[in-house]
């Protein structure tokens, strides 16, 4: 009994880690081909939301890529509950969130969509 | 009991409209300092890569954000107990502080 639940550890953790491992790498130049859904209100200086709340759109251009990750995959989860941006999220794969967040992150290196 | 009823609505919207609390900043940074700036660093331009940057970011939206990890609306272990602790005029300094950095947020692209 002991050493099934230690197997079931072990597998579990070995899943963890390879789903760590499997976190894909973010392509800028990906990324582009993917912002049109993101800047009807992040891409306009000044943007306001109109539902639930009136508030200014965020910035996030020039967000650590790590962070911009995390709050896609909460609203993806439902963990965060902005329902235009559960929605979006909600189409996103892993690598699409990594290659926007890529985008997102380098300023210097971002061309398009000016 | 009908006006009553009017009377209690006007007196929730008079609530609604009534504006954010007068902030400011000076105030915002020494709580900032002592609050936030181990994560989000002093200016907004944390070097965490887990922790978002924030300086520059719309003042609207980072009170906004406090509120919801006030209330829990938005969930955070570690936000939660830092804007748990904060007052609605903590939460009117610290944005107006942290808008007015030098951006590294921005809604460019």
């Amino acid at each position: 009994m002991n050493t099934v639940s230690t197997i079931a550890a072990l597998a579990a953790l070995a899943l963890a880690g390879s789903a760590f491992a499997q976190a894909p790498a973010g392509d800028a130049g990906r990324g582009r081909q993917k912002v049109q859904m993101c800047q009807g209100c992040h891409g306009i200086e000044g943007w306001r939301t109109a539902f639930p709340e009136v508030y200014h759109v965020p910035r996030i251009a020039g967000q650590h890529p790590s962070y911009f990750v995390k709050a896609l995959q909460a609203y993806k989860s439902g963990e965060r509950t902005h329902p235009s941006m559960r929605g979006i999220a909600a189409t996103l794969s892993d690598q699409d969130m990594a290659d926007l967040a890529a985008y997102y992150a380098a300023p210097a290196t971002a061309t398009a969509g000016k | 009991m009908k006006t009553t009823t009017t009377m209690l609505a006007l007196v929730a919207l008079a609530a609604l409209a009534t504006p954010a609390a007068a902030r400011d900043a000076a105030a915002g940074a020494a709580k900032a300092k002592e609050v936030c700036a181990a994560c989000h660093g002093m200016d907004g331009n944390s070097q965490v890569p887990d922790y978002p940057k924030i300086g520059g970011q719309y003042e609207d939206y980072l009170a906004k954000a406090l509120r919801d990890y006030k209330s829990g609306a938005r969930k955070n272990a570690i936000m939660a107990g830092f804007a748990g602790a904060l007052t609605k005029q903590d939460i009117a300094n610290l944005a107006a502080h942290y808008a007015a950095q030098p951006r590294v947020v921005s809604a460019r692209y």
